[in-house]
C-alpha cells in the first residue's frame, strides 16, 4: 500500500474544514498536493504531531480533528498516546503512516519493522479504536469509520516507503503556517487569536 | 514547594492574565497549585507525561484561540528545550512558562545544583526572555507582564519562581 493512496482517499472523504496536523517530511507534502488548505498544520516537528494535535483537539472538541503521524516520529515521543488517551476526545483520528523506517533518514528499519506494535500500544494506553491496515480497502474502511462515528481512533497504515514523483514543493514555512491557520481557525470559530498589543497591560 | 500564598498569587496572576488553559507534568513543586488548577472551572487542564509534551499542547491549544501557561520544573525546561527550539524558535509561537527554580542560590538540595547552571543560560539561549520572581507580592504582576510580551513577541517568555515564592 502507498502511503500517497492512503492519503488520496482520506481527502476524498474529509470535510474541507476538517483540522489537519501532519509531522515534517514526506507527509506534508503529500498532503499539501491533496487538499492544500489552511486548516492543514503542516511540518509539524519530530516527535511533537500528536501532542501538537491534543492541544488542539481538547481546545476545539467539536471539531474533526485529524494526525497524520509517521512511525518513528511518534516512537519518539511514544508517551503522547498515553496522555491522548487519557482524554475523552470525541472527533480525532490518529494516522500513523508506517513504513517501519526512516525514510528521510536514509530508510533505516524503525523499531516497528520489528516487534513494536504501535496499534497495541495505543489500546494499552486508552485507546480502544486502534486498528491496523495493510490494504487500501482496510484504510479507507477504517478512516470511513472514524468520520463516521464519534471518538478517538487510532488507525495504523501499513504502507511502503517511497513518494510520488514530482511531487510539489512546499512553498510556506512554519511560521507563514501558523499566521494562515490560526486566521483560519479565527475565521471559523468567529474568536481572536492573533492580536498584537500597543500599549503596556 | 510553592507556598499558599504563592499559589493564590499565581491564580491571580494567571486569572488576570486571561490564561485559560494549563498543562503540567506533575511534579512535587507545584502539587498545591496542580490541585487549584483541577478544580479551578476556569482553566481547561492537560496533565503530561513529559515536558516536551507539555509545549506541544500549548502550541496546539493557543493555535486553536486557549491561551496556555506551562508549568515547568527546572529539570524538565531541558525536556521542553527540544520543542522550544523546534516549534516555539522556528515558527516564532508564544508560550507562557512558569518554572519554580529548584537550583537557585538557597536551594539546599545537593540534586539540584546543576539547574542553577542550566536553567538561566538555557532560556536565553532558546530566545526565551524572563523574570525572576521572589517576593509572593510581585507573582501576579511578573505573570501578567510576561503574558502580555509573549502575546506580542510572539515567543516564549518564562517567569522564575524563587525566594519566599518556593519556601
Amino acid at each position: 500500500m502507498k502511503r500517497f493512496d492512503c492519503l488520496k482517499s482520506l481527502a476524498a472523504i474529509l470535510d474541507p474544514e476538517a483540522i489537519v496536523v501532519a509531522n515534517v517530511g514526506p507527509i506534508s507534502r503529500e498532503w499539501n498536493a491533496l487538499r492544500p488548505s489552511d486548516a492543514n498544520l503542516l511540518q509539524v516537528n519530530l516527535g511533537l504531531c500528536a501532542a501538537v494535535g491534543l492541544g488542539i483537539a481538547v481546545s476545539l472538541p467539536h471539531r474533526q480533528v485529524v494526525m497524520l503521524d509517521g512511525d518513528g516520529n511518534l516512537l519518539l515521543n511514544l508517551a503522547s498516546l498515553a496522555d491522548l488517551g487519557s482524554q475523552d476526545l470525541a472527533h480525532i483520528i490518529h494516522i500513523v503512516l508506517d513504513n517501519e523506517s526512516y525514510e528521510g533518514g536514509g530508510g533505516l528499519r524503525s523499531a516497528t519493522a520489528g516487534k513494536a506494535d504501535l496499534a497495541a500500544i495505543a489500546r494499552g494506553a486508552g485507546i480502544p479504536n486502534a486498528t491496523v491496515a495493510t490494504t487500501l480497502e482496510e484504510f479507507e474502511t477504517a478512516a470511513r469509520r472514524g468520520l463516521d462515528h464519534p471518538g478517538h481512533f487510532f488507525i495504523v497504515a501499513k504502507v511502503e516507503q517511497g513518494s510520488v514523483a514530482k511531487l510539489p514543493t512546499l512553498t510556506i514555512d512554519g511560521k507563514e503556517g501558523k499566521y494562515r491557520f490560526a486566521r483560519y481557525i479565527e475565521a471559523t470559530e468567529g474568536i481572536e487569536i492573533l492580536r498584537p498589543r500597543y500599549t503596556h497591560i | 514547594m510553592m507556598n499558599n500564598a504563592a499559589v493564590d498569587a499565581v491564580v491571580d496572576g494567571l486569572k488576570k492574565a486571561g490564561v485559560n488553559f494549563i498543562s503540567l507534568m506533575p511534579d512535587s513543586d507545584f502539587s498545591g497549585l496542580q490541585k487549584r488548577v483541577v478544580d479551578d472551572l476556569g482553566f481547561t487542564y492537560v496533565p503530561v507525561s513529559n515536558e516536551a509534551i507539555g509545549v506541544g499542547v500549548c502550541v496546539g491549544a493557543w493555535l486553536s484561540g486557549k491561551r496556555p501557561a506551562l508549568l515547568v520544573p527546572t529539570s524538565g525546561l531541558l525536556v521542553a528545550a527540544w520543542p522550544l527550539t523546534s516549534l516555539c524558535m522556528a515558527w516564532n509561537l508564544p508560550l507562557l512558562l512558569l518554572i519554580p527554580y529548584r537550583g537557585d542560590i538557597g536551594d539546599a538540595f545537593w540534586l539540584m545544583g546543576p539547574y542553577k547552571d542550566t536553567t538561566e543560560p538555557l532560556l536565553k539561549v532558546l530566545n526565551a526572555p524572563y523574570s525572576v520572581i521572589s517576593k509572593n507580592e510581585e507573582i501576579s504582576k511578573a505573570i501578567i507582564d510576561a503574558q502580555g510580551s509573549t502575546i506580542s513577541w510572539q515567543r516564549p517568555v518564562a517567569v522564575l519562581l524563587t525566594g519566599e515564592t518556593i519556601k
